[in-house]
């Protein structure tokens, strides 16, 4: 039987704004056995960066990788790999946009052994985090385990 | 010297894209150019030049020609283990930006090489 | 950056001073022709990316002191040395990405201090053979992506201060004797996607300064013989060719080689002393070659750091094979017929062992001792039907353990607390359900039999609620304190049944997401431990 996919809290605060300025709630979708929690600046990766000739580019503080998946970037490595490729180059997490690569969901869903949170976010979550990077506005993002109640709320 | 790097305008309105999107800039180059990818701040986009900025050398090959950085010491260079221009403090002979240079030759700050 | 309205700056360019001198930038500008009206102090010119498809005569002639220029992504189809007159102290030419067909033969550039010229992706089916008897400081030279069918051999006689060189990308086929002959500063020689089929035994005779040669995706038939000059030599590609044997003492005059990269050739034959006397190589890969039926000889390769030896005729390792590779991290012998192992001791870096697709039958005790730093082993697909208790006691650093289809009816679990990785699947004599408590950082276990993984609860609605509440009732207490850790919550709130269960479920599939044990118990794969029923 097939074990449900976890749903992941996004929460995004803008380094822009006062730090009581509330943040922004998205959410997504645990791949395999990564769920759990993460916290780290947003930083945007093309996706020819995660490949095998890629070079190491170390970022200073915890970051959070997002990706925008294209279905017409011919893939260079498996998704797999590239979400390990990502954490292993330090990232705390890895966000991958599959908007635009239905196949992503697919590809991801029966995995084990990633050592750290990667999430998948579509459709308006994830335009409104791309907006953001669009936009080159530095955030601060927490990864979360989404709790959902077993019983839906009866008034 | 700090130049603009030739053969590019960011985005994804500039000339050397084949396909593009909006998010990741260029997605694959028109033949023959370099795919560069560039980091703005918290973005990351391709960019398609005929020669990669400073810091970087090109690799062609028949799939897709691409930037990839030199090593650090060095401001610009053939391949990964050659340098053609060494980084202030450095000093150039035979593709190797080194600190000190091998007997028989002398520092030039001027070249940053050892002559 | 200055705008246009700064002087002797011709518009639309950009003009940026250095001091006394200019820096103009005319990239992108739609320009047909070189702007007139450049300062003499100019020191710098980029008019790259335009539409420039032709040079006047003369049309730099006052731009003494012009370091650099740029005339990449344009259209010029040639460039006489008149264009060309007065650069005296041009350093670096850029002409990448033009149609250039053909380059000046009676009337060459003279630029006497140029010292890097870039020609790749042109239109070159030859160079003429005094096309650089004008520029003889050159240093670094590309001429790759162009159509030459040759090595322009004359050519390159002009140029005995060159250094690096790129010929990638052409149709070359074949490479002369003393091809390079005059080229005794070379260090770095990129030949990869050519054609070549051969080579003369002494075309690289000359090249007294190479370190990098670079063959790969080329149609070589049989092992360039000719490196054998090449004495500086370390970094060797011939990746992606159709070479079949690397005969005996294939590397003898090559002592500094410190990486050989030959994989994707189809090769059968290695001769025992190929890879001897090479004290600086550290990777040596060697795949598919079927013809290897002895280990090769490795004396005096002793900083080899990694060795790949998979899908060949291997029945047996050296018992000194660690003496000799003293510094090994990553042995990956799969894919042979290896019986017997000899003892890994003096291996103390191995990082990684795969053994997988042999034909093992016994661990002992000494097989793996002391390897502290070991984290992966992979022994699947061979016939091991028995490991010592002590095989793995010192392996401190084992993180993950491939043992699946062997033979095996036990399997010592002392020093494989770390483990976060273990599989057994397919030891159809291995009944034994291992208690979490032996790998508390275990994450995927595969086991021969679902029920074996019941210790996971990975199978709570399969199995009758009574055994599930007895089972539980030690843990509940620890649950909770556990979740309560997790998801923080004011222990002042009300306190809500429904809450807790839920928040046991999120721990429960917090506990199935955190080890995944597979095959999953299941309706036909009940939990219940009886022998044969879960064969059903």
């Amino acid at each position: 039987s097939e074990r449900p996919a976890l749903r992941a809290l996004i929460k995004v605060s803008l380094l822009k704004h006062e730090p009581t300025g509330k943040p922004i709630i998205l959410e997504g979708v645990f791949v395999g056995g990564s769920a759990g929690k993460a916290e780290g600046k947003l930083m945007q990766y093309h996706p020819l960066s995660l490949c095998n000739t890629s070079e190491d580019e170390r970022q200073e503080s915890d970051f959070i990788t997002i990706v925008k998946l294209e279905h017409r970037v011919p893939r260079c490595l498996p998704l797999l790999d590239k979400a390990r490729m990502a954490l292993d180059k330090g990232a705390q997490a890895v966000i991958f946009d599959v908007s635009d690569d239905t196949n992503a969901a697919a590809e991801l869903r029966e995995t084990d052994s990633l050592p750290r949170p990667v999430v998948l976010v579509e459709a308006d979550d994830a335009e409104e985090l791309m907006g953001l990077v669009n936009k080159n506005e530095e955030a601060n993002v927490v990864i979360e385990i989404k709790m959902e109640p077993k019983w839906p709320h009866y008034d | 010297r700090q130049h603009k790097i030739s053969g590019v305008s960011s985005g994804c309105q500039q000339g050397g894209c084949l396909t593009c999107s909006d998010y990741n800039g260029c997605l694959s180059c028109r033949p023959r150019l370099f795919m560069h990818l560039e980091r703005i701040g918290m973005k990351q986009i391709g960019v398609c030049m005929t020669s990669c900025p400073p810091g970087f050398y090109g690799t062609r090959s028949p799939e897709r020609n691409t930037c990839t950085k030199c090593r650090s010491e060095c401001d610009s260079c053939f391949n990964r283990h050659f340098c053609t221009r060494c980084r202030a403090g450095f000093y150039l002979h035979l593709g190797k930006c080194q600190e000190n240079c091998p007997e028989g030759h002398v520092r030039s700050d001027a070249q940053r090489e050892c002559v | 950056r200055q705008g246009p309205a700064a002087p002797l700056c011709p518009s639309p360019c950009q003009c940026e001073e250095d001091g006394i001198f200019v820096m103009v930038d005319c990239s992108e500008m739609g320009l047909s022709s070189v702007p007139t009206g450049l300062s003499p102090l100019t020191t710098y010119l980029d008019l790259s990316m335009n539409n420039i498809s032709e040079i006047q005569p003369r049309a730099f002639h006052r731009l003494h002191l012009l370091s650099e220029l740029r005339i990449s992504g344009n259209q010029l189809r040639y460039i006489s040395g008149q264009a060309l007159q007065g650069l005296h102290n041009l350093k670096v030419l850029m002409l990448q990405n033009n149609q250039l067909e053909r380059l000046p033969d009676d009337a060459p550039w003279d630029l006497p201090n140029l010292l890097s010229l870039r020609l790749d992706a042109n239109l070159l089916s030859k160079v003429p053979a005094e096309a650089f008897r004008g520029v003889r400081s050159l240093r670094h030279l590309w001429l790759d992506d162009n159509s030459l069918t040759e090595i322009p051999v004359m050519a390159l006689d002009s140029l005995p201060s060159l250094q690096a060189m790129t010929l990638a990308l052409n149709q070359i086929t074949h490479i002369p004797d003393y091809a390079f002959t005059n080229l005794s500063a070379l260090v770095v020689l990129h030949l990869h996607n050519n054609h070549i089929k051969s080579m003369d035994s002494k075309c690289f005779e000359g090249l007294l300064s190479l370190e990098t040669l670079d063959l790969n995706y080329n149609d070589l038939q049989e092992f360039p013989v000719a490196i054998r000059t090449l004495s500086k030599l370390q970094e060797l590609g011939f990746h992606n060719n159709n070479i079949k044997a690397i005969p005996e003492r294939a590397f003898v005059g090559n002592p500094q080689l410190q990486t050989i990269h030959f994989y994707e050739n189809p090769i059968q034959f290695v001769g025992k002393s190929a890879f001897q006397f090479l004290p600086k190589l550290h990777t040596l890969s060697l795949n598919g070659a079927t013809q290897i039926q002895e280990f090769p000889d490795l004396k005096g390769t002793t900083s080899l750091e990694i060795l790949t030896l998979t899908r060949a005729g291997l029945s047996a390792l050296p018992l000194d094979l660690c003496e000799q590779l003293p510094r090994l991290r990553v042995l990956e012998l799969s894919y042979n017929q290896i019986e017997d192992l000899p003892s890994f001791y003096h291996c103390s870096a191995l990082q990684e062992i795969g053994l997988q697709h042999n034909q093992i039958r016994r661990i002992e005790s000494s097989t793996f001792q002391q390897l502290s730093s070991l984290r992966s082993l992979d022994l699947s697909w061979n016939m091991i039907e028995w490991i010592h208790p002590d095989a793995f006691s010192l392996l401190h650093s084992l993180i993950k353990l491939d043992l699946t289809e062997n033979r095996l009816s036990s399997v010592p679990v002392a020093g494989l607390g770390g483990l976060t990785h273990l599989k057994l699947r397919g030891n159809t004599e291995l009944y034994e359900a291992f208690s979490p408590d032996h790998f508390p950082h275990m994450r995927v276990i595969e086991m021969p039999y679902a029920y074996q993984c019941c210790v996971y609860g990975s199978c709570d609605s399969y199995k009758p609620a009574s055994q599930w509440d007895t089972e539980q009732s030690s843990t509940n207490e620890d649950l909770h304190k556990r979740t309560v850790a997790m998801y923080p919550i004011h222990a002042d709130t009300h306190y809500d049944p429904d809450l807790e269960e839920f928040q046991l479920e999120i721990e429960e599939s917090k506990l199935q997401a955190s080890v995944q044990c597979t095959p999953t118990p299941g309706p036909f794969r009940p939990c219940e431990s009886l022998l044969g029923s879960w064969l059903v």
